[in-house]
């Protein structure tokens, strides 16, 4: 019994944090259209400040190199992991938004994402290379000191708090004037240009946030797992994140929670009664990738607006369907479809 | 000065294989309209194909290129018709296709991991003597690489200047809406292209895969942003572009690691990439600028 | 109002406007008549500053205004509809309303974290006034309904009202009356003629010569990119040149 619930908080920490990306990663796409796909560098990048921030000084001659260093708590590392987040997506978003077209921006996000890689992997004496940092103190536990039963449920709780957190802060920009121009953002561009938007500015706030999130995420992954290396943000990772928000349903804050939720589960538990093979230890873990593009492509294939629809699909395609169920004709003046976003 | 010109010569070769890999992505493009994340997976599978074939049969990998060519461009095809086209005639926006195709990349190199695990293959090639050049130093297999590039070249410059396809290709390319009022034959076009595409992308992975001697199931992914690197600064959908911006980008990477940590070798192109798209992301070549 | 001064405008090999030159005064009503090809839009376009442009000036309420973002020349009070109705689709008729209102400064994020009150209270106000022009244009039952799911001649309406909704001291309309039954071109024009009423100053681009003739005090033609005469309805109709660039049709 307490094996399974030991199991099952571990799984339901890691849907917190998987939560807390996908949202930034909906207030980029869902909300406002942006194609980010080095959603993980975010990750990485906070992750590692927070695990710089935490960590005791680095020791001449020990196992790890690295900067900084400081040895502060939780809270603190959380506030410079978001801070970093943050400013890196500043200067990016300032650069790149501004003036490149979606499929463009796709690339040069993993471009970032690809460089940033090879520096953590490179740069030694920044976080420790390839085999990345180890150690990172657990949050609070030197003042709690908990078995390591309990500390997980600790962790669980404090998870939570921090996503209740997240949600409501997304919940709050999704309905305020602010999340509204986004969604106009992302419908129309020109429309919202023409009435006295800076869009670029927009945007910009928008990939801020969205980054900040993936920071806070990154620095609860390190948090939980106490390490972080660079095989832990391949680019492989960041279309997870998009597989979970898409497969969830952009656009709503409950379906980038569900697609969080669904994605890890399926990918533990989908694999469950296959049998182990020995010689090739990769197939389990091949086949779940399998399974996740096989998900994603039926999903964009069936039900493109994920399992919970944003709301103004819901009604959209009600009425249209009703409009067809009148036989009444359409009027003659119609003035002609608007052109596709 | 001779460390300049023997890292050009690397340069020309990486070159080679960027151009041939450069060409068929961006004829894809130039027709279809959408970018195909799954293309550095085609390269990976030419490889593992050239690793069965010479297991299974025996096949050297040289005597095994035409199987291989042949069959990643029917895979190609396959993939197209199975999963992306109902998408196309729904009229689906390029970015829905975009992440389709990333779909299509991880079931590839998973499925290349499940079967082969993530260990590093190599080709059964014996060892090949370097051959002084004046200032170069090439070995055979390496030029055979160039000679194999030259090939292709010439192969898709008659294919575009001489061929009902070719033209159509081109046609699609330039003005896609009068091309399709024309009423070019979408079916057929697309077919072909994607045979050709992938086709390329599997010679440009064989040929990849000689030259670094090793890989592994996301090689031909972790190529796809320098394949994008060259085909951007050539001129999205040029294939001549591409040739050119090959060239640039192979030669560039090559001489910036001999002068600084070749582990950045990469980044330098994707340095360049992010820089052109940016600066001017209708490529160095285009002449009007279609973005 | 408005000043055009010499604008000139290339694409590639060809010469949109070339040396066109105009003014609106302030509270007028004018309209923008010319051939198909003339350069009307691409001149609008350069006004709003949706295109930069290549030389000449655009003054607009005695600032120079070329070359500025579309979104700066907005705020000046320059506002412009569309040629096909660009309603969003996935926004409701009164979300599509709150765009166009100049509720800029509560769209921060620092705003929506710390003055949220603020932001509804103003809200609320501006919300009121979006009912009340929806009440003008025979819209309100519609305010909840996705702007998608509108007929043709309804989004030509929530296009109209929502451009009255930013409030603009110039109002440009690119062709208002295109593609609609004469029912519903008939409520445009007395729609148009109310605004006119409420001091904005118009500038209408449109082909539908009777309305011009019904609503515009003066009329300016365009032809091969430039003005080609400006005048009252009656004194174009009876200007040889124009009528030789429209090539004899029925004006």
């Amino acid at each position: 019994m307490a094996a399974i619930s030991y199991y099952a908080s571990v799984l339901a920490i890691f849907a917190c944090i998987y939560s807390i990306v996908t949202l930034g990663l909906n207030i980029q796409w869902g909300f406002s259209g942006i194609l980010n796909f080095g959603v993980y560098a975010f990750v990485a990048i906070g992750a590692y400040t927070y695990a710089l921030f935490t960590l005791g000084k680095p020791i001449p001659g020990a196992s790890q190199t690295y900067i900084l260093g400081l040895h502060l708590p939780f809270v603190v590392g959380l506030a410079a992991a978001a801070a970093a987040g943050g400013i890196v997506a500043w200067v990016l978003g300032a650069v790149a938004l501004r003036r490149l077209r979606s499929d463009y921006l796709a690339i040069t996000t993993i471009a970032f994402s690809q460089i940033l890689w090879l520096i953590a992997g490179n740069e030694t004496w920044l976080a420790n290379g390839w085999d990345g940092v180890s150690g990172v103190p657990q949050p609070f536990n030197g003042l709690l000191k908990l078995s390591f039963n309990d500390y997980n449920f600790f962790f669980l709780g404090l998870s939570l708090v921090i996503l209740v957190l997240v949600v409501w802060l997304a919940q709050l920009l999704l309905r305020a004037p602010f999340g509204r121009i986004l969604r106009a953002v992302r419908e129309d561009e020109l429309v919202v240009e023409s009435f006295g938007r800076n869009i670029a500015s927009l945007k910009l706030r928008a990939f801020i946030i969205g980054a900040v999130l993936a920071s806070i995420g990154g620095a609860m992954l390190a948090a939980y797992v106490g390490a972080f290396n660079p095989s832990a943000f391949l680019a492989g990772e960041t279309f997870f994140v998009w597989a979970a928000l898409l497969i969830g349903g952009s656009g709503n804050n409950w379906g980038a929670i569900l697609g969080a939720v669904l994605v890890p589960v399926v990918f533990t538990e989908g694999t469950r009664f296959l049998p182990n093979i020995p010689s090739n230890p990769q197939l389990i873990e091949a086949f779940r990738y399998v399974i996740i593009g096989l998900l994603l492509i039926l999903t964009l294939k069936f039900r493109p607006q994920g399992i919970i629809p944003e709301r103004s699909d819901r009604f959209e395609r009600a009425a249209r369907r009703n409009r067809r169920l009148r036989s009444t004709p359409v009027p003659v003046d119609d003035a002609g479809e608007p052109p596709s976003a | 000065m001779s460390i300049l010109l023997l890292s050009i010569g690397f340069g020309l070769i990486t070159a080679s294989v960027i151009a041939i890999a450069g060409v068929g992505l961006s004829l894809q493009f130039g027709v279809t309209n959408f970018v195909n994340f799954a293309y550095g997976d085609f390269m990976t599978l030419g490889m593992y194909l050239t690793l069965i074939l010479g297991t299974a049969l025996g096949l050297s990998v040289y005597a095994a290129l035409p199987i291989v060519i042949v069959c990643t461009g029917l895979a190609g095809v396959l993939v197209n018709r199975l999963v992306l086209d109902s998408f196309v005639r729904k009229g689906a926006n390029p970015i829905i296709l975009l992440i389709s195709t990333i779909g299509v990349s991880l079931i590839i190199q998973s499925g290349l991991l499940a079967v082969w695990g993530a260990q590093f293959q190599k080709f059964s090639l014996g060892p090949s003597q370097p051959l002084h050049l004046g200032p170069f130093i090439f070995t055979p297999r390496q030029l055979s690489i160039l000679g194999l590039a030259v090939v292709a070249m010439v192969v898709i410059h008659v294919l575009l200047r001489y061929t009902r396809l070719g033209k159509a290709m081109r046609a699609m390319s330039d003005r896609r809406t009068l091309a399709r009022v024309v009423g070019i034959n979408t079916t057929w076009l697309t077919d072909w292209t994607w045979f050709i595409s992938t086709a390329m992308a599997g010679l440009a992975g064989v040929v990849l895969a000689i030259n670094i001697a090793s890989f592994t199931p996301s090689t031909g992914f972790g190529f796809l942003l320098v394949i994008f690197a060259a085909v951007i600064v050539g001129g999205i959908g040029k294939p001549y572009g591409a040739m050119l911006g090959a060239l640039i980008i192979g030669v560039i990477t090559s001489v910036a690691a001999s002068y600084m940590d070749s582990a950045y070798k990469d980044a330098v192109a994707f340095g360049v990439l992010i820089l052109v798209l940016l600066v001017r992301p209708q490529g160095i070549f285009a002449s009007r600028g279609r973005g | 109002m408005l000043e055009v001064r010499d604008v000139h405008k290339r694409f590639g090999g060809n010469k949109a406007v070339d040396g066109c030159s105009f003014t609106v005064e302030a509270q007028s009503t004018v309209g923008l008549i010319g051939p198909n090809g003339a350069g009307k839009t691409t001149t609008v376009n350069l006004i709003s500053g949706r295109l930069p442009v290549d030389r000449g000036e655009i003054v607009f309420n005695g600032k120079p205004v070329q070359n500025l973002p579309m979104w700066r020349v907005a705020r000046r009070g320059l506002t412009r509809t569309f040629q096909i109705s660009r309603e969003l689709r996935a926004l409701t008729v009164m979300e599509n309303m709150l765009i166009a209102s100049q509720l800029q400064r509560y769209e921060g994020l620092v705003q929506t974290l710390f003055q949220l009150a603020a932001i509804r209270a103003a809200e609320k106000e501006v919300v009121r006034r979006a009912y009340e022009l929806l009440e003008l244009f025979q819209l309100t039952r519609l305010a909840n309904q996705y702007a998608g799911n509108l007929s043709g001649g309804q989004k030509r309406l929530l296009e109209l009202a929502r451009s009255l909704m930013a409030d603009p001291e110039m109002l440009i309309l690119d062709e208002p009356l295109a593609g609609v039954n004469p029912t519903t071109a008939r409520n445009i024009a007395e729609y148009i003629e109310t605004m006119r009423s409420r001091g904005i100053t118009l500038l209408i681009i449109e082909h539908n010569l009777t309305m011009v003739e019904r609503l515009c005090e003066r009329v300016i033609v365009m032809a091969e990119g430039s003005v080609l005469a400006e005048g009252n309805m009656k004194e174009i109709r009876e200007n040889p040149k124009v009528v030789d660039a429209y090539l004899g049709t029925v004006v």
